[in-house]
Order: structure tokens, then sequence, then C-alpha cells
């Protein structure tokens, strides 16, 4: 189970309450920052003439495939993100236990 | 406020919030550091190829043992706070 989960199950309920609406409000704050940015980083590395008002094929592929791939390439980092952070927290308990035994 | 022996309440939220904080930021900070050194921007396709997505397992790996070592550093010239 994530640590920070099992964190938050120890406070009581309306703290609880508190940090579940903190966490909604971060992620939609997160989802619009990285909307933007993705906008953005698909716009520069697709767009670079301005012979028209309106994206050609060419553009619009382009930028489909940016906006797919990011999407993708974030998706695995999350996941490598996660095994390496409770790998690193499993690696902490134990060096805890060890320290604790040692006494 | 608090009771002599139990941790502030709010200070542990703030707490919470800062260490979230902190992991949307490392998140981000990793996802846009390995796009940038794995990724072909010229887009032929909307997929990940295997190279591509070998160097973000290893991009991934090493972003988290650098933070490791700045953590370390940072904390033995006396602690983050």
């Amino acid at each position: 189970m994530d640590p920070n989960l099992a964190a938050m199950q120890n406070l009581p309920g309306d703290q609880q309450q508190q940090l579940m609406q903190a966490i909604e409000q971060m992620q939609v704050r997160d989802s619009l920052r990285m909307y933007n940015s993705l906008v953005e980083r698909c716009f520069r590395d697709c767009v670079s003439e301005f012979r028209s008002k309106d994206l050609n094929a060419g553009e619009e592929k382009c930028v489909q495939s940016c906006a797919t791939k990011f999407m993708k390439h974030s998706a695995r980092v999350g996941i490598r993100f996660g095994e390496l952070s409770s790998e690193a927290e499993s690696q902490m308990q134990a060096m805890m236990q060890q320290q604790q035994a040692g006494k | 406020m608090a009771q002599a022996g139990q941790p502030d309440p709010a200070a542990a939220i703030e707490m919470a919030k800062q260490e979230m904080d902190y992991r949307v930021n490392l998140f981000n900070a990793m996802v846009s550091s390995c796009y940038e050194k794995c990724i072909d921007k010229r887009y032929k396709d909307g997929e990940l190829s295997v190279g591509e997505n070998s160097c973000i397992d290893r991009c991934s790996s090493k972003y988290w043992q650098v933070t490791g070592i700045v953590g370390q550093m940072l904390g033995a010239q006396g602690g983050m706070q």
C-alpha cells in the first residue's frame, strides 16, 4: 500500500476529509497544468510555419502523435516512479528495523 | 492547540501536504527530464519504441538515484527544513 495512504488513515475522520479535498484540488490543478504544458510542447515541436491559419494534415498528425506519446511516456514513468518509491520505502523500513534490533 | 505528547494535527496535515507537493513535483520533473532525453521528437506515430521504453525505465531509475544523492548531501549539511 502506498505509505502515504497508510499514514493518512491514522488521522481522524475530519482531517482525512480535509486531506482528501486537498489532494483532489492538487490533482485538478496538476491536470490543468499538464494540459497546458502538453499543448505548449506539441505546438512547439509540431508547428513552425504560418502560411495558413489552419493546421495542415502533417501538423495535425504530428500533434496527435505528440500528445499520445507524451501520455504513454507519462504513464510509464508513473509506473517506474511507483516501483522506485515502494522499493525505497521498504529499504527504509528494513534499515529502521535493523537499527531497532541493534539496540 | 496540541496537548503534551500529542502531535499537532494541523502540523501533521501541513506536513502531509508538503510531502505530497514534493512527490508531485518530483514526478513531474522526472517526466519532463526523461521526455527530453528519451523521446524522438519526429513523432512518426503515437507509439513508444522499444528503445524509448528502455530509455524511460533507465532514466527514471537514474533520476531517482540522483534524487537520493542530492538528498543525502543536503541532509549532511544540516537537514532540509
